[in-house]
């Protein structure tokens, strides 16, 4: 356990500084945007104002008024999480092909460590969720914030006020944010799921090369055929199968995924690895 | 006791192991001779599990490598196993968290006596200082065994004088040691133990010191009769 903790910290600082730009990226472009877009809809409901002489409730009322949801709709906003989401995808290769490539193969080492090896694979993917995690909480806190600024920024009679709570009951911001608790352990299952045959994608491939891309590739197929399954097969029968009951196949199968991965990695990695 | 029984491996349809069999005792530097892709390098990564083999077995001191094995074997690969952003200071941190059997004392004997400086980049160490550095890491190690590849590849005559006045120093004594190296003139007089390889197989298997006394030969003599 105590080498699991010492090896996640490791990975961790490994990517801490990609990190911190990230980091950096977002907290810059979201305020920048919030107040740039905040001062130009003032500019803009000013300029209609005096032109068209109404007062703001006429503005409000015949060109609507601004929100948080405008906002999140822009680039701003849209961007630095795609941008944190592409890379995070990357990473997931990344942290494993960096130790294999290059002058410094680290992997010797790693493989090396006198720790049972599956917790080389459990401290990456635990690296990854709590990026994740790190970036979803930050995100929350921006959304405060920026919340915030757009009230000091817009007169009240132009701006449409939302709770934040109102707020994440929209587009990605409900999967980021599930309301419930079994709608949080769906989502971020689902991405720890996903990390996790990926990882053992990579670990196929890692072992028996050319041969592990076949291996690899046969592997997602498998498990997007088989999580797919249930869905296809209960629109074939009408929705025989309560949604619910779906969902309870979905999760079980996903737990079942999850198992078969991680025995696959234990031994690929005890096993089949090749540095 | 390292043992080696029978070990075959294929990269392929290319049989690089064919039925390798050897041992190496403790206190003694056993080294693998042979020319280049004959599976000298594989042979070390198969003792570490870095490499699968197709059939035969590895027995460290009785028993199939397992996480344990590795508080007992170090390896020094031909080229450093850290990452380059990381300091010297840093590397020997990671080593002393990770393995129960660092010796600090040890390490910084050796820091002093290769002249490495700690706050130095593994980046951006010459390649004579970075063969250093990966001898230290391995070398700072408590362990009974100690696998070497090529220790001396590319690097400068001083270099190599250095990393050699090693092998007889209280550093690798009462080890066993297997060792790869081109180089087999910097060595010869310190190997116990010769095994030439030749196509997958061990050609042959002397004790050095035997060899020279009643034969009056050096291991080249006997690898240039054996192999030419």
């Amino acid at each position: 356990m105590k080498s699991y903790v010492k090896l996640v910290n490791f990975e961790f600082n490994r990517y801490f500084k990609i990190y911190v730009v990230l980091v950096g990226i977002t907290i810059l472009c979201q305020i920048t945007g919030v107040i740039f877009e905040g001062l130009r809809f003032v500019k803009e409901a000013q300029e209609t104002m005096q032109h068209e002489m109404i007062t703001m409730e006429q503005y409000a009322m015949n060109y609507g008024p601004i929100s948080m949801y405008d906002f999140i709709e822009t680039i701003w906003f849209i961007g630095p999480v795609a941008i944190c989401i592409v890379t995070l995808l990357i990473y997931m290769l990344f942290i494993w092909y960096r130790d294999w490539y290059g002058k410094h193969t680290f992997i010797y080492r790693l493989l090396m460590l006198p720790v049972e090896r599956l917790n080389i694979y459990f401290a990456k993917v635990t690296a990854i969720f709590l990026f994740v995690l790190g970036l979803v909480s930050l995100q929350l806190i921006l959304l405060i914030i920026e919340n915030n600024i757009l009230t000091r920024l817009v007169p009240e009679a132009l701006l449409m006020e939302m709770s934040i709570t109102s707020l994440l009951t929209f587009d990605i911001l409900i999967i980021l944010y599930p309301p419930t608790f079994s709608e949080f352990l769906l989502y971020y299952g689902a991405g720890f799921l996903f990390i996790l045959v990926v990882f053992t994608m990579i670990l196929l491939e890692r072992s028996f090369r050319i041969k592990g891309i076949l291996l690899a590739a046969c592997y997602g197929g498998v498990i997007f055929a088989l999580l797919l399954a249930p869905i296809l097969i209960n629109e074939s029968l009408n929705d025989y199968f309560y949604p619910i009951e779906i969902l309870a196949i979905e999760g079980i199968l996903a737990l079942m995924i999850g198992t078969v991965s991680i025995m696959l990695s234990r031994f690929l990695l005890n096993k089949k690895i090749t540095v | 006791m390292i043992e080696v029984k029978n070990v075959k491996k294929r990269y392929g349809r290319k049989t690089v192991l064919n039925g390798v069999t050897f041992s190496a005792k403790k206190g003694e530097i056993t080294c693998l001779i042979g020319i280049n892709g004959v599976g000298k390098t594989t042979i070390m990564k198969a003792i570490m599990a870095l490499t699968p083999i197709h059939s035969g077995e590895i027995l460290i001191d009785g028993e199939k490598v397992n996480k344990n094995t590795f508080n007992k074997v170090a390896f020094i690969p031909d080229m450093i196993t850290m990452p380059p952003n990381m300091r010297i200071e840093e590397a020997l941190e990671f080593m002393a968290d990770f393995y129960p059997t660092w010796n600090q004392t040890r390490a910084e004997e050796i820091l002093e006596f290769f002249r490495l400086n700690r706050k130095d980049r593994i980046g951006d160490l010459s390649k004579g200082n970075t063969a250093k550095a990966n001898l230290l890491l391995g070398l700072a190690l408590d362990v009974d065994y100690v696998l070497m590849d090529e220790p001396f590849s590319g690097i400068d005559i001083f270099s190599r004088e250095e990393i050699a006045e090693i092998f007889t120093s209280h550093l690798v004594e009462d080890r066993g040691v297997i060792i790869t190296t081109h180089e087999i003139n910097d060595i010869e007089h310190l190997i116990d133990r010769a095994i030439i390889l030749h196509e997958g197989r061990v050609l042959k298997e002397f004790d050095t010191e035997k060899v020279r006394e009643l034969e009056g030969k050096s291991v080249i003599d006997v690898m240039r009769e054996v192999l030419m």
